[in-house]
């Protein structure tokens, strides 16, 4: 699956990479885990498996890959995707397009790490779309530099299918964001059940923009969108959930809760609700400021300073 | 012989005592426990002598073998072997019971002694070590999870504040023996309850009312009189008008 000589050492360097982030390389080398693994703007792995196909495309900075599930299909094991950037400078665009077929259950784990550049713009574009009664979860985490000048859009667009269901989880909190501009939004049919979740830690100057909408079209559609920033030093962050309540009996929650530390945070929330039928129901939650005092004073009294409290409260908030 | 001494201790809020010259003396190894109607200040008590912020006393001190800790960190006197239970202990995302057993780590105890612990206090090791310390346990769940990481602490003075509640009354012994497991291993308990059978594992005890020390001294006494005298208690929970000319 790794052809070229340049190949390989790309492939050791981003496994290194790879690794570093908490992620399990072997898994590229298993030819019983369906894999895709993106380096700039090529390919240098790929793995697929029965019931799941995967058709990759260079394109200008970057690549596009078409990933489908075929019908029926039940996979166990996690598709391992793998998006990485070994240079210094530049962009990397990927574009995902995603396709679950009916009754199938897929759970992806994908891993984008941009350990050692110094300017770099990462985009990425999902277009997701889960059949009837499929399943999809959607793990997405990310291991930027420490430099803190990673540009980061990504955007997330699903349509879940009657009785279908969709989980994504977005995690940045190993390192700094950088720029973060988070995008998802899910519309959900009929019954289908939707869950958008990010988890991110903004350090010195970055700056955080997160957007997590929930389309509740179908009757009985329900979701949850929420986003658990903790904020530090001097960075900015912004919050705004969406749910739009159409179906009768559609349900929304959207949650927002940061919590932060320094003096020259400047964190924000709106959320936004919208009930275009009297039978939907749409309820939020959010809040912001400090470690909460109970939780501190708790831990204090078992002996930790108020320095190691607040760190483990908030290991325990974003993992 | 250890000493944890309340020397005239005043916690004024507003224009009101909460807690009003409590003279206490708590030795080691003995089990105190503290009665009184529900908002005679028990927790409040325990809140100062922890030094939880908002409770730190208008006037008096706290003495710890002989050492002024009225101005510590609640850390500090953690330090020192103190230790509260919360009557409604706080919950946390994230972690899981053994996370917190552990302080993240901090604690340094084997597999074998968190397993015992857990046991110890009525759950199971295999259904809770990974649970989340979360909303999702249930009341008496969260509150054995807290002795168990109590008895982990091996405090000298342990302050309890109603361990007993949302416990169900089946397991009150469990609760006799988080007691008895602090004392044999060197602590001191001071135990806040409204339940007679746990109350009458103490060998002293202060009845608190209105914020005051009512009377104090052995537990069978001071149970009789809480029995026989505040069931029909005429002080109402006010402050008098003496008190509140301050
Ligand atoms: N921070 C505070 N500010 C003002 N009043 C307070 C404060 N903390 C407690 N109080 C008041 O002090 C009184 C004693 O409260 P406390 O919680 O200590 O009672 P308690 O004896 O523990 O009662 P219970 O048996 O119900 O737990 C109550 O009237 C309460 O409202
Ligand atoms: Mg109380």
């Amino acid at each position: 699956m790794i052809s070229t000589i340049d190949q390989r050492k790309e492939f050791e360097l981003l496994k290194r990479a790879y690794e570093k982030a908490g992620g399990d390389a072997s898994k590229f080398l298993n030819k019983r885990v369906a894999s895709l693994i993106i380096s700039g703007d090529k390919v240098i792995g790929l793995n697929g498996l029965t019931g799941i196909q995967i058709f990759p495309q260079q394109i200008q900075d970057g690549v596009r890959a078409r990933i489908v599930v075929e019908k029926n299909t039940i996979i166990q094991t996690p598709i391992h995707i793998c998006t990485g950037f070994v240079e210094k400078r530049g962009l990397q665009k990927v574009i995902f397009e995603i396709e679950i077929g009916d009754n199938s259950q897929v759970r992806f784990v994908a891993h984008c790490t941009f350990p050692w550049v110094e300017e770099f713009t990462h985009s990425a574009l999902a277009l997701v779309h889960i059949g009837k009664n499929a399943k999809m979860y959607y793990s997405d985490e990310h291991y930027h530099s420490d430099t803190g000048s990673v540009i980061l859009n990504t955007t997330t667009k699903a349509v879940v299918e009657e009785n279908g269901l969709f989980v994504n989880n977005f995690v940045l909190t190993k390192t700094r964001v950088g720029k973060l501009h988070l995008d998802a939004s899910v519309e959900l049919r009929e019954n289908a059940i939707a869950e958008l979740s990010a988890k991110v830690k903004a350090s010195k100057l970055d700056q955080v923009l997160i957007r997590e909408k929930l389309d509740l079209i179908g009757n009985r559609a329900s979701g949850i969108a929420k986003t658990t920033v903790v904020a530090l030093d001097q960075s900015k962050v912004r919050v705004v959930n969406e749910a739009y309540g159409v179906g009768d009996y559609s349900k929304g929650h959207i949650k927002c809760e940061e919590i932060t530390k320094g003096e020259a945070v400047d964190v924000s929330t709106v959320p936004v609700l919208k009930v275009m039928n009297e039978l939907a129901e749409l309820t939020h939650e959010a809040s912001i400021g400090r470690v909460n005092a109970n939780q501190l004073q708790t831990l204090m009294a078992k002996g930790l300073t108020e320095e190691e409290a607040t760190e483990l409260i908030i290991k325990g908030l974003i993992g | 012989m250890w000493l944890l001494l309340l020397d005239n201790v005043n916690l004024v809020r507003g224009n009101k005592y909460i807690l009003k010259d409590i003279n206490a003396v708590f030795e080691t190894g003995k089990i105190y426990a503290i009665l009184g109607t529900n908002g005679a200040g028990k927790s409040s008590l325990a809140y100062l002598i922890m030094g939880i912020n908002g409770y730190e006393p208008s006037s008096g001190r706290i003495l710890l073998d002989g050492e002024d800790i009225t101005n510590l960190s609640i850390t500090d006197r953690a330090k020192k072997g103190l230790t509260l239970l919360w009557q409604e202990p706080v919950r946390f995302q994230g972690l899981t019971v053994e996370q917190y057993l552990t302080l993240g780590g901090k604690i340094k105890v084997s597999n074998h002694q968190i397993e015992f612990i857990l046991n110890f206090v009525g759950l199971s090791p295999n259904l809770y070590r990974h649970r989340m310390v979360d909303g999702l346990l249930s009341g008496g769940e969260r509150k054995r999870v807290e002795l168990a990481s109590i008895l982990l602490l091996n405090p000298r003075y342990a302050i309890l504040d109603e361990p007993d509640s949302g416990i169900d009354i089946m397991s009150l012994s469990m609760i006799e023996n988080v007691i008895d497991y602090i004392v044999k291993h060197g602590g001191t308990v001071i135990v806040i309850t409204h339940r007679e059978e746990i109350a009458k594992l103490s060998q002293e005890a202060y009845l608190l009312c209105n914020g005051s020390i009512l009377t104090q001294g052995s537990s069978d006494r001071i149970i009789k009189y809480y029995k026989d005298r505040c069931d029909e208690c005429s002080h109402v929970n006010l402050p008098s008008l003496e008190e509140m000319r301050i």
